[in-house]
């Protein structure tokens, strides 16, 4: 008996925009029932990887097998027809529909008598599929209302419930399924995957080696468009997929923690006693100038509302909240941008930046009536454009100039504007929400080290994160949160650092 | 200004690619072009200087109320209302122009218009009703209240300063009301891009949550927009009013689907953020001349109508940058 062949196949796929090489021949093999794990750089190809496989793009030359046929490339309803399901980075929901109608938006017929919809029958597959995924959502629940991690999570159950309807087996894409989940959730994920071993094969996207280590059973490296490594995951090390992705060994010391800071300034930022009624239950905590203070928790825990009540982006019910002490009017953007508390929200494209303004104008805003000429109401182009090109300059940012639309340049260097927006105008209090979300290993780098000079310049940081060797490597101390309340202060000076473990058993 | 660009952007640009990256502004002066062309070869009367005032003449008001329009589109909201607070505000010009003087219902037409847009932006911060519906109510309001005031029928007046004022000429051969016009586009097209308070509208229409980050006091700014956009068509309506030597209750109708055509074929996205009162010229520009071009060449009105609807449709479709849209709704 031959062996079944592959789920899926690629052979020499290249893809070419315009002179730009996007894939320079390409061959990928995933066995059936097997989990993938393929990653590489931002702009390493992945993307345009994900969108050939299942049609969205059409490869410039090569050739697509699915159970060993050949499908026509560059077709996204037969790639469906084939079984491929993608789960993409950014979420394909729609907001205002019902939990049970997104998982099954656009097959409802296979539910409809007569053109009338069978919302029942609907419902109780919906409930079926996410039951068997283990995840905890209410079928009838208006999207739009979960959480971020939790839509992740349906549109993961979206995928799977594809497998369910077409006589074919899934070949489930994961673009970055865990880069906003929360560890329980990616744990979730991760059973569910385990668990579906035998009825699909899976490609898995991810920024995060740990995720390719926890899941997998084969891994390959992308760089420059190109495969750069295939390994069996029990030959892959750290060491050698670094080395694969960046092109170089990894740097030590990958957090700067030698360049962590050991004696720390007063204390800058003080919390007593906050409440948000529900979300924050008597959180007291200080940060001292030149400290980074890591938070962690699940979702739903408190860590976000903490960085929003810092910011006067929520208005807690009790308590102070006060600067170099000096108390501030709670719950006003106003009064903590001018005792200098500067932040960088985690979903930067709606949050951080706006997209379809230049570099220019997205770095000067919070600072903006600082460029007015003396006296007059008029903005001075020439220093807009002198402090503008002085931060592309300082932070390295790969732009083709300070007139640029800002959605043109690539996640690490659109969050070393947001990171500018803020250093132009000078902070003091610095509270980041996910800094790395999105980022390849190379700008995280680069964004780590930002963090360590603005630690030298004696700026207090908050730094919440659900990445944990992230929060365990950058702080001098991390405070865990479960349910509104700090559950834990952990030290975590550089030459010893806490475990995971340690950090995730006060999270749960 | 060249020393100051960075060299990555200096290399010589091919004047395909420099066509294709400046399209959006290039169209809507092909489309005034080939109209121009048209229209001149039809009637020879057209493409000439008197003729050339007269659409200046008969697009003022329009330009002012597209240029109120285009300061709320701006922030990603809309004015429904700017047609009524001319007919509104031009009722109460010609109601004070007798007892009070010219200067004075001057003030009152643009007060009112303030006030207005005060209102309409007021209750979109504070209770949250969203601007299309605040301003459709308001549209509603209004015109019930010129009514109201003017029993149906065209107010009078006397004193003949004001029309006098806006027929002569400032600058010789410009009539002041063309100039008065432009010089409020020169300002507003200053004002959005070279102070705080067009950047924070900008920045409002681009990405409200990111302006609100970045300290902008965004709901401030929201009803500074509504006011502007109240005011502009305040001074519109007492344009027009001394223009027609009357206020009457039917002054505006037309106004706002006229200034919403020019403002989005101009290349003002109408979620916001993009754009300006600059481009907002071109688009009356277009309308202007459509308009005038018919008149001279003898078209029916009811045709005119069918023949505006069309252009205005083809002008947009062929406009606007749909790469830049996901959805069109």
């Amino acid at each position: 008996m031959t062996a079944p062949p592959p789920a899926l196949e690629l052979r020499a796929v290249t893809k070419r925009y315009g002179t730009v090489t996007a894939l320079g021949g390409v061959d990928l093999v995933l066995p059936r029932h097997g989990v993938l794990g393929l990653v590489g750089e931002n702009g390493a190809g992945k993307s345009t990887l994900i969108s050939v496989i299942n049609g969205t793009a059409r490869p410039t030359d090569g050739q697509i097998l699915v159970n060993g046929r050949a499908v026509s490339l560059g077709s996204p309803s037969e790639a469906a027809r084939a079984g491929i399901a993608t789960v993409f980075q950014e979420q394909g929901l729609v907001a205002n529909l019902r939990v049970y109608e997104n998982m099954l938006l656009g097959r409802e017929q296979q539910f409809s008598r007569a053109g009338v919809l069978g919302s029942a029958a609907m419902k109780r597959f919906a409930r079926k599929v996410l039951g068997e995924l283990g995840i905890v959502i209410d079928p009838d629940a208006i999207t739009g209302e979960l959480a971020f991690g939790e839509r992740q999570l349906l549109e993961i159950a979206k995928a799977f419930a594809l497998g369910h309807l077409y006589p074919v087996e899934p070949i489930v894409l994961l673009d970055e399924p865990t880069s906003a989940l929360s560890d329980r959730e990616t744990d979730i994920l991760f059973e569910s995957i385990r668990r579906w071993r035998g009825k699909a094969s899976i490609v898995l996207v991810s920024h995060r080696l740990s995720d390719v280590f926890a899941v997998c059973d084969a891994v390959t490296t992308l760089k420059d468009g190109r495969v750069s490594g295939h390994w069996p995951i029990t030959e892959a090390t750290p060491d050698i997929l670094h080395e694969a992705i960046v092109g170089r060994p990894r740097s030590a010391g990958y957090y700067k923690e030698s360049e962590q800071r050991v004696a720390l300034g007063d204390v800058v930022l003080s919390l007593r006693d906050v409440h948000v009624p529900g979300r924050l239950d008597g959180v007291s905590v200080e940060v001292r100038a030149g400290e980074i203070l890591g938070v962690a928790g699940v979702l739903g825990s408190g860590k976000t509302v903490l960085g929003q009540v810092i910011t006067g982006a929520v208005r807690p019910s009790r308590g102070e909240i006060s600067v170099h002490g000096r108390r501030l009017t709670p719950g006003s953007r106003i009064a903590a941008l001018s005792a200098d508390i500067g932040s960088v929200p985690a979903e930067r494209n709606t949050a951080g930046v706006i997209g379809m303004h230049s570099v220019q104008s997205n770095l000067v805003l919070p600072s903006l009536r600082r460029f007015r000429l003396p006296r007059l109401p008029i903005l001075s182009s020439r220093r807009q454009a002198e402090t503008t090109d002085r931060w592309i300059e300082r932070l390295r940012v790969k732009t083709a100039g300070r007139t640029q639309q800002i959605r043109n340049l690539s996640g690490g260097n659109a969050q070393k504007i947001v990171f500018a927006k803020w250093l132009a105008r000078g902070v003091r209090v610095f509270v980041l929400d996910d800094p790395g979300r999105g980022l390849d290993v190379g700008a995280k780098e680069e964004i780590y080290s930002l963090l360590r000079n603005l630690a030298r310049e004696n700026v207090a940081i908050v730094l919440i994160s659900d990445n944990l060797p992230e929060v365990i490597g950058l702080s001098n101390r991390i405070i865990t949160f479960r349910s509104g309340a700090v559950s834990a202060e952990i030290a975590a000076p550089a030459h010893d650092k806490p475990s995971e473990t340690s950090v995730v058993t006060n999270m749960v | 200004m060249s020393q100051t660009i960075p060299h990555t952007a200096s290399r010589p640009m091919r004047f395909s690619s420099f066509v294709s990256r400046h399209a959006v502004s290039f169209y809507p002066v092909l489309v005034i072009l080939a109209l121009i062309v048209f229209f001149g070869v039809q009637n020879p009367y057209f493409a000439t200087f008197d003729n050339a005032m007269n659409i200046g003449r008969q697009s003022s008001v329009l330009l002012l109320v597209a240029l109120a329009g285009t300061m709320v589109i701006m922030i990603g909201s809309i004015d429904l209302s700017v047609g009524s607070i001319v007919t509104l505000s031009g009722i109460v010009a010609a109601l004070a122009i007798d007892p009070l003087g010219p200067s004075a219902s001057v003030l009152a037409g643009i007060g009112v218009g303030l006030m207005v847009g005060f209102v309409n932006g007021m209750t979109l911060v504070t209770l949250k009703v969203p601007s299309f519906l605040v301003t459709l109510g308001m549209l509603s309001v209004l015109s019930g209240i010129a009514n109201m005031i003017c029993g149906g029928s065209s107010i009078m007046f006397m004193d003949q300063g004001l029309t006098e004022l806006v027929n002569s000429e400032l600058v010789p051969g410009l009539p002041n009301i063309i100039l008065i016009a432009l010089v409020t586009a020169a300002i507003l097209t200053f004002v959005a891009f070279k102070t705080v308070l067009g950047r924070y509208l900008f920045a409002i229409g681009g990405g409200e949550v990111v302006a609100a980050n970045a300290g902008v006091p965004v709901n401030r700014y929201k009803v500074y927009a509504f006011m502007l956009s109240g005011g502009l068509c305040g001074l519109a309506g007492v344009l027009l009013t001394s223009q027609v030597g009357a206020g009457t209750p039917a002054a505006g109708a037309n106004m706002l689907l006229d200034s919403i055509a020019a403002i989005v074929m101009g290349g003002t996205a109408l979620s916001g953020g993009i754009g300006g009162p600059q481009r907002t010229i071109l688009g009356v520009l277009v309308i202007a001349i459509l308009s005038n071009g018919m008149d001279v060449t003898e078209v029916s009105s009811f045709t005119q109508e069918v023949v505006k609807g069309l252009v205005i449709i083809l002008a947009v479709a062929s406009t606007i940058d749909r790469k830049k849209y996901l959805f069109i709704k």
